[in-house]
């Protein structure tokens, strides 16, 4: 029983990051309608610039920090000199995922030219270890679950309690009703992406720390693991992008726990197979109908 | 001629025929009827494995250095014929899990995934496939029964090859121009339409799924039977991304067009990339590799997302000639025979 526990106490911390990821790609893609693959390439960048810093001797956390900043310039720039253009053509939904399959392909071989193929760390200290009963965590991974849970209070009262919040969710809902209304769908989409891209780029480090050591192409094995949790609460609903996090997380833990580490990805695929054939648009989700792309 | 030229010139050849019949695959399913499969390239795995497994025997020979399930020494068409059928009930069961009505790009990222489920599958469980390094020492099938030298038997190869490619050209064309065809494009253009007039959309989905999926262990079994070796790192997702830029470039629903995109992308792009000058580092030349393949598949769908040789345009009758539009056409009443006129 111990053993569940405590890795009950791994899955929080793992469902902690995943939230981060899975809330910043599912944020995005309700609000401007675009499945941004690329997501993960965005999220290697801010990691590698983050690192690149670290090395340099800059404390962890404003690594963490400049990590956000960075994925949130990263993803804004993707979507002005990319995504919006191919919208702007014409491009349908499906040339869209084309799209941003190859960017994601361009930036992931792009920063493996740049980087090599080795592996690096971050440096830090990972502090004490905390008990309680029998759940076992470092300090870091503490405050790696303390920032997850102030991002994401953030992230409510954002959407609920402010007009810039309205504004988004009412350009997710429906854009052109949007910008009838006076709303500027424009402006709204880039700080989608922006936020998204610093959650996208927080995310990115507090992973790379978790599993202590990255290379350029570690990023692109999480993309999956983001989409499954993303589906499994529901595209495009943040809460239930959270919901997926947690049952990921969890469920993966205690897999590995108890049957067998290599267990992990496949329970957490399996779970994803099995959402898709029972409900395939997720625990949550609203119609995930023909929208148009939010200009 | 040289005979390590004429080993180059026969892989080469063998990797454009087994590109192609991909190609072909992927196009009836993306071209002509509309289905993102980003899986396609599992399929072809499922046949290379699965030849493999039958040509090697019980995975206890040869000192035991690879694990992997069934095992079988069969005598040469059965194992591409066995891989055929798996790869006909792979999709059969990939089909009921993954195609819903769903919008376009969300199958697609659903696709995507069912990639990597079935790669990290085949990674982790060794005792499936002999995991990351995957199967090797495939013999090639009637290798000493005719006598024949190395580079004797590789043209021979490159034949039977050739003879699949037609097989499979001659499929794809009396497809595009028979009823099944014309049912296939309408379910691409216009899906509620065909429904309305009373085509079973989802049957015909994933009737082509399982028709490309079929091609594509096909294909498969037919390269691993020559190379005779199978790793997962040979069918990551971004492969089936590979075949997709080739049909994108070529041109959907355009046999043709398919088979100038298989040239130039698969094998053009790779064997360019090989003449590149040494003294760049060959890691460097992968990523560029993959780079470049990303910007051209970009810049098609930018420039050109019809392909180089676009779709032809099927006519159905003569249109009417333009004098026989003034006048009276007792077809169209009163009011609207202005609008014909102007037609």
């Amino acid at each position: 029983m111990n053993v569940v526990i405590s890795a009950v106490g791994f899955g929080l911390v793992t469902a902690a990051i995943l939230a981060l990821g899975a809330v910043g790609f599912t944020l995005q893609f309700g609000v401007t309608n675009v499945l941004n693959l690329a997501y993960t390439g965005v999220l290697s960048i801010a990691a590698f610039v983050a690192l690149s810093l670290n090395l340099a001797g800059l404390n962890i956390w404003w690594c963490v920090l400049v990590a956000g900043v960075a994925g949130a310039l990263a993803s804004l720039l993707l979507n002005l000199f990319v995504y919006k253009p191919f919208i702007r053509r014409g491009t349908k939904l499906f040339g869209m995922v084309i799209v941003s399959i190859a960017v994601l392909l361009i930036l992931e071989h792009g920063l493996q030219a740049i980087v090599g193929v080795s592996f690096f760390s971050f440096r830090f200290d990972s502090g004490g270890v905390v008990r309680w009963g029998a759940l076992v965590f470092t300090t870091v991974q503490l405050v790696t679950m303390g920032l997850a849970l102030v991002a994401m209070l953030l992230l409510h009262i954002g959407m609920r309690y402010t007009r810039l919040g309205k504004a988004m969710r009412a350009t997710a809902n429906d854009p052109s009703l949007a910008r009838a209304c006076g709303i500027r769908t424009a402006r709204v989409v880039n700080i989608a992406w922006l936020a998204s891209g610093f959650l996208c780029g927080v995310g990115g480090v507090l992973l790379f720390m978790d599993t202590s050591t990255f290379s350029a192409t570690t990023g692109n094995e999480f993309l999956i693991v983001i989409i499954a949790a993303a589906v499994l609460g529901g595209i495009g609903d943040a809460y239930g992008a959270v919901i997926g996090a947690l049952i990921v997380g969890i469920a993966t833990e205690v897999a590995a726990a108890l049957i067998t580490p290599s267990a992990k990805e496949i329970v957490a695929f399996a779970i994803l197979v099995l959402v898709l054939i029972v409900r395939p648009s997720g625990l949550f989700a609203k119609s995930t109908s023909q929208k148009q792309f939010a200009k | 001629m040289n005979s390590a030229f004429e080993l180059y010139m026969i892989t080469l050849l063998i990797y454009f025929g087994v590109d192609l019949m991909a190609c072909w695959g992927l196009d009836l399913q993306f071209g002509t009827t509309g289905v993102l499969n980003f899986s396609f390239i599992i399929f072809q795995a499922a046949g290379a494995y699965t030849a493999g497994i039958l040509t090697l025997g019980p995975s206890s020979a040869n000192g035991a250095f690879q694990t992997y399930i069934g095992g079988a020494s069969l005598p040469f068409p059965i194992p591409i014929l066995a891989a055929m059928l798996v790869g006909a009930g792979l999709s059969v069961v990939v089909g009921l899990i993954g195609i819903r009505k769903l919008r376009s790009d969300y199958e697609a990222m659903v696709m995507l995934v069912i990639s990597v489920i079935a790669t990290t599958v085949a990674t982790s469980q060794v005792a499936l496939v002999n995991g990351p390094a995957g199967l090797s020492l495939i013999p090639q099938p009637l290798h000493g029964a005719f006598g024949l030298s190395d580079i004797s038997y590789g043209w021979a190869y490159v034949g039977f090859v050739a003879i699949l490619c037609a097989g499979v050209c001659f499929m794809m064309v009396r497809i595009g121009k028979s009823p099944l065809g014309r049912a296939l494009r309408a379910v691409r253009d216009n899906e509620d339409a065909a429904a309305a007039l009373g085509r079973n959309v989802s049957r015909l989905r994933l009737l082509v799924f399982v028709i490309g999926g079929t091609v594509a262990a096909l294909s498969g079994a037919v390269l691993v039977e020559f190379i005779g070796a199978w790793a997962p790192s040979g069918w990551l997702y971004p492969e089936t991304f590979v075949l997709f830029t080739a049909v994108i470039v070529g041109g959907r629903a355009n046999v043709l067009g398919v088979a100038i995109g298989a040239l130039i992308i698969p094998v053009g792009l790779q064997q360019a990339v090989d003449y590149l000058p040494i003294s760049i580092d060959p890691l460097v030349i992968s990523s560029l590799e993959w780079i470049i393949t990303g910007l051209i598949t970009m810049a098609f769908i930018w420039f050109r997302p019809q392909g180089l040789f676009p779709e032809k345009k099927r006519r159905f009758a003569k249109p009417p000639a333009r004098d026989q539009l003034s006048g009276t056409h007792d077809a169209i009443p009163g009011e609207w025979s202005h609008r014909a006129s102007k037609a």
